[in-house]
């Protein structure tokens, strides 16, 4: 995949994390640029409520991206409803998909928003697939 | 800020947000499409990423392929699906008075919104030589099932554009243009309708 300019990297967001409004009116960092800077992909995830059928259909990608060497994680909201991330609902379906939980980075509203940038940054920079998995898939 | 006031809301494709959902050979960015964000959000957009329909059915290992291919009976029933998963939201912010656009990707077979790629020669072997497909006026399968599925719901039709990556020679600098073009126009329009354009 030499001329493909994929990060190999995701990230499951909350929904209001993508709202410029609401993260300009707390201490949260700015999400989106954090991961553009980072080379992240994300997927957005649904507001509070059912959302049954799209939390599925959200379970099948990342089960088949966790299965073809793409390295996914979970960044929260803590505060809100499941952190953000409809957990209880969520993970069920992955294991059901035969697929890991991604590792989960909780952002603190009531921190600095400078250090929780820093602090989410550092999380996405030191997280991939071991070396292996890498090697295995991304030619 | 007002969170109830009525919001301007982008649909955009999943692979606007998430270039490791592209066809293999197909991702111009690592991740999020930094120029549609910019201008999305720089307009006040919230952004409400649309689910990858060709990923979860034909997975990340997928050929590419063009409209005639996805053409099925399955993939339609499939993209219906999701249509379903989405439609709920969608139908909630179009209530509630927000306005809202789609932002595709045009030249995909699945999210093209003026141009999907078309041959119907493709099928067997994956070994056609390179480009050898057109780009037709015409929505990708998604889109139209998306759209079908916001009409039976007695839903407008929604202003909408794409993306110009997958045309075959992908020039950032015209879709940029083009993307700006199309967000400007939305802003004249709502001013000449009294709407104040900045509110969200």
């Amino acid at each position: 995949m030499s001329d493909d300019a994929r990060g190999w990297r995701i990230a499951l967001v909350p929904d209001s994390l993508l709202d410029i409004r609401g993260t300009s009116s707390t201490a949260l960092p700015d999400v989106v640029s954090v991961l553009e800077e980072s080379g992240y992909g994300l997927l957005q995830l649904p507001p509070p409520g059912e959302h049954r059928l799209l939390l599925a259909v959200i379970a099948d990608q990342v089960a088949e991206y966790s299965h073809h060497g793409y390295a996914v994680v979970a960044i929260g909201v803590r505060g809100e409803v499941g952190e953000g991330l409809h957990w209880r609902r969520l993970a069920p379906l992955l294991r059901h998909r035969g697929a890991a939980l991604p590792p989960r980075h909780i952002l603190r509203p009531d921190r600095d928003a400078a250090a929780e940038r820093q602090r989410l940054a550092a999380f996405l920079t030191g997280y991939d697939l071991p070396l292996e998995e890498q090697r295995r898939w991304r030619v | 800020m007002e969170q109830n006031a009525p919001h301007k809301v982008a649909l955009i494709a999943n692979c606007l947000l998430n270039q490791n959902a592209k066809v293999c050979q197909g991702a111009n960015y690592r991740g999020v499409v930094s120029p549609v964000v910019e201008a999305l959000r720089r307009r006040g957009y919230l952004l409400q990423q649309l689910p990858c329909p060709e990923l979860a059915f034909a997975g990340v290992r997928r050929w590419w392929a063009v409209y005639e291919q996805y053409d099925t009976p399955a993939y339609r029933e499939h993209c219906r699906r999701l249509a379903q998963a989405i439609a709920p939201q969608i139908e909630q912010y179009l209530r509630r008075g927000d306005e809202v656009i789609l932002i595709g990707l045009d030249g995909s077979p699945s999210s093209g919104v003026r141009f999907t790629s078309s041959n119907p020669d493709w099928g067997g072997r994956p070994n056609r030589p390179q480009d050898d497909w057109k780009i037709v006026p015409r929505r990708g399968i998604w889109i139209e099932e998306l759209e079908a599925e916001l009409a039976r719901r007695g839903l407008p039709q929604l202003p909408a554009t794409g993306w110009a990556l997958d045309m075959g020679c992908f020039d950032e600098a015209g879709a940029r243009r083009d993307l700006e073009e199309f967000l400007d126009s939305r802003e004249r329009a709502a001013g000449s309708q009294g709407k104040d354009p900045a509110a969200p």
